[in-house]
């Protein structure tokens, strides 16, 4: 291989196996007794507390986390198979997921002593929950023209003026890492005097508004900051370095299983149908899915590998994010071309459902986590083109 | 340098001294660059030394396959040292020099009669025409899978001398050999295969296909990267265009995606596992990503890069001919999707065990 997007192949991991092992059998059980039931994008929209603290209970959370903090030092290839088995069902795990997937690796970057001792174990016991605040209304992708402002006041705490938007569950959530500005911008210099700040959402002066998507469900909030005062020990790491510090955070972002499987029970149901039928259009076109969505785990293991290596493959994982969200759309169009179905979210049918909450959410996929055309610029620059 | 990085540095020298050239019914195939392989032993990497091989791993087959593909190498090593020669060996059946050069015939209509009934390999003769025979009058010696014998189960595995058969001169789209061979009562020395062997000889083919595929799509995207780097247009090079950059990042996510699932499967065939799955995908993958990949190659080498003289089309042109060779892209999405849903409508338990 000679583009210089490629990792080294993942080794397998029989640890990786055993844990898929032990999810699935856990998730059977949950599906029997009834606590949730299987649906479309449930990573951003199905939040369970109580399914939550579950997994944390079981060990599934925090998994790759010293076990000082509440941790388990369990591979990151160990920790891919509890994300995809769980996404895989279409569980309700919206409540913890940017905690554990982001928040948690960030602040054991990142965060002092106190900061981790006081909050990676609530995160690891499925207790604790995490949005990201980054984008702004006038900003979108654009992270260099934020404006929300910390300035240190007398007594050595964090001032907070502004707003963040497409919060995904604000509203359950307990803590945000909000990236501010803490130095007047340098034109020469746009991604100097930037800071991460750790934000109990609790706080007085903090608004969430809810912003509901096409099919009227609402993750989204604009969470509004109104001479929020936030401690002063409460800064992520380095004043000035947020930029530096949201870049490498990115990596977890956008490389996982979520990053492909969000309309999977659409293809586990238009399996369903296909195995039924034998009809051999379809059965080419499972192959097809399949096929892509073999290859898109095999990129995203490597990127798991690369971590277990204790590398930070940035490039790696905007493409498989690029490829993936993709994917997650084509679905949508593939099945519909050939199978009859009308998507609806009231119908009695499971395919029909899940074509509906697909289509609906489907917009999202390309843009949450950094546009497709952000990302191909990220790609086109490790191709040493820009 | 790890075993597989010299291997490849060996065959890059070996290509430097034969050019690709445009491939015609006249001159079928590079015999001088088959004899330089040959000679350095390359012909029969991966086939253990005790069957006459060359031993080495499969990775260091899958290595001389994946450069000799990139350099537009018109020589059936893929189809000897990743098909022919190991399908061989599983029958039980001795390899023939891996100095000459041996195909495989994916051959349904030919008809197969045993001459003996000895216990294991024994002699067969065969009857009727294999059709889209890769270098078909070019190799000197066919690996024919055809339907087992009438009254038994399974399927037919031998090998038949072609050096006296004719073949029709048939061609792929880059020109390379795919004929067929007419045969009359044709001695074979064969073995019958169970139905998953022989199964497993069309995975293998399919696989072989696939990382040349891979390879290639890996080598057009460097080509082309390299190109909109020196070329300019309106002042600046094509690179600097976002819709170049964009189209680039396309391919690349492609050309990933092709390389990562090839390798697995690669993997899972050295591990001994069942392949037909993970061959199924992977050959499936890798022919999806052609279309984007020589779409946009083609387009950002502008004019020059569609004519006979330029040699993006030595790869091009192959990438459109191997996607529906060894099995056609529906062939083998039908098969990965029948083939997942045979434990039933539950994908995902599957889905999982492919790769």
């Amino acid at each position: 291989m000679t583009n210089s997007l490629t990792l080294a192949p993942a080794p397998r991991s029989e640890a990786a196996e055993q844990v898929r092992g032990e999810v699935r059998e856990f998730l059977a059980a949950e599906l029997a007794a009834g606590t949730f039931q299987t649906g479309v994008d449930t990573w951003l929209s199905g939040v369970d507390p109580a399914f939550s603290k579950k997994l944390g209970d079981r060990g599934w959370l925090g998994m790759t986390w010293p076990k000082e903090y509440g941790g388990h030092e369990r591979s990151a290839m160990e920790r891919y198979a509890v994300s995809e088995e769980l996404l895989a069902a279409g569980a309700p795990v919206a409540g913890h997921w940017i905690a554990d997937r982001q928040s948690g690796p960030n602040l054991l970057q990142y965060g002092t002593e106190a900061q981790r001792r006081a909050i990676l174990p609530r995160i690891a016991a499925g207790e604790c929950f995490f949005v990201i605040g980054m984008s702004e209304p006038d900003s979108g992708s654009d992270l260099a023209s934020i404006r929300t402002r910390a300035v240190r006041n007398g007594s050595g705490d964090w001032v907070v003026n502004g707003a963040k938007i497409w919060t995904s569950n604000a509203h359950h959530a307990h803590y945000g890492i909000v990236l501010v500005r803490t130095s007047p911008g340098d034109p020469a210099n746009k991604h100097a005097g930037l800071s991460q700040l750790l934000v109990d959402l609790s706080l007085p002066g903090i608004a969430i508004n809810p912003i509901r998507i096409l099919d009227g469900g609402h993750h989204f909030n604009e969470v509004v900051f109104e001479d929020v005062v936030v401690p002063g020990d409460m800064l992520l790491g380095e004043e000035g370095r947020g930029w530096h510090q949201v870049t490498a955070e990115l990596a977890f972002e956008r490389s996982g299983p979520e990053r492909f499987l969000s309309t999977y029970p659409v293809v586990a149901e238009f399996a369903r149908r296909v195995g039924k039928s034998s009809d051999p259009a379809a059965l080419a076109t499972l192959g097809r899915l399949s096929a892509r969505l073999l290859a898109l785990r095999q990129m995203s293991l490597r990127i798991a590998a690369a971590l277990d290596r204790g590398e930070l493959p940035n490039i790696p994982a905007a493409l498989v994010k690029d490829v993936g969200t993709m994917f997650e759309g084509d679905v949508i169009e593939e099945v519909r071309r050939v199978i009859d179905v009308t998507p609806s979210l009231d119908s009695p049918d499971p395919l029909a459902r899940a074509l509906a909450e697909a289509q609906l959410h489907a917009p999202g996929f390309t843009l949450r986590g950094g546009t497709n055309e952000i990302l191909k610029g990220i790609v086109a620059r490790g191709l040493g083109l820009r | 340098m790890s075993d597989q990085d010299l291997v490849v540095a060996t065959v890059r020298d070996i290509l430097s001294g034969f050019e690709p050239f445009t491939l015609t019914p006249e001159r079928p195939w590079d015999a001088g660059l088959w004899s330089a392989l040959a000679d350095a032993g390359l012909t029969g990497v991966g086939l253990p030394e005790e069957a006459g091989g060359s031993g080495g791993e499969l990775a260091d087959a899958v290595a001389v396959v994946a450069t000799l593909a990139q350099g537009s190498a018109a020589v059936p090593v893929a189809e000897q040292l990743l098909v022919a020669g190991p399908a061989l060996l599983a029958a039980g059946l001795d390899l023939p020099s891996p100095e000459t050069p041996m195909t495989i015939a994916l051959a349904d209509a030919v008809t197969v009669h045993p001459v003996d009934d000895g216990d294991g390999p024994g002699r067969f003769t065969l009857t009727g025409t294999a059709t889209d025979v890769a270098w078909a009058g070019v190799a000197s010696s066919v690996v024919v899978l055809a339907p087992a014998p009438a009254g038994l189960d399974g399927a037919f595995l031998g090998l038949i001398d072609a050096s006296g058969l004719a073949a029709t001169d048939a061609a792929n789209l880059a020109g390379e050999p795919r004929g067929s061979l007419v045969l009359d009562d044709v001695q074979a020395l064969g073995a019958v295969l169970t139905d998953a062997q022989a199964a497993e000889v069309r995975a293998r083919y399919a696989l072989a296909r696939a990382v040349q595929l891979a390879a290639a799509l890996d080598q057009v995207m460097s080509w082309t990267v390299q190109y909109v780097g020196e070329r300019e247009q309106f002042g600046r090079a094509l690179a600097k265009f976002q819709a170049i950059q964009m189209g680039l990042a396309e391919m690349a996510g492609e050309v990933t995606a092709v390389a990562a699932l090839t390798d697995a499967a690669v993997q899972a065939l050295d591990r001994g596992e069942n392949v037909v799955l993970a061959a199924a995908a992977a050959k499936v993958r890798a022919g999806a990503a052609v279309e984007l990949v020589a779409r946009l190659a083609h387009q950002f080498h502008g004019a020059i890069g569609f004519t006979q003289e330029h040699k993006l089309h030595h790869l091009t042109r192959r990438l459109w001919s191997w996607r529906d060779e060894a099995g056609s892209e529906l062939h083998w999405s039908r098969v990965l999707g029948s083939g997942l849903l045979a434990e039933g409508p539950e994908l995902w338990p599957t889905l999982t065990r492919v790769v």
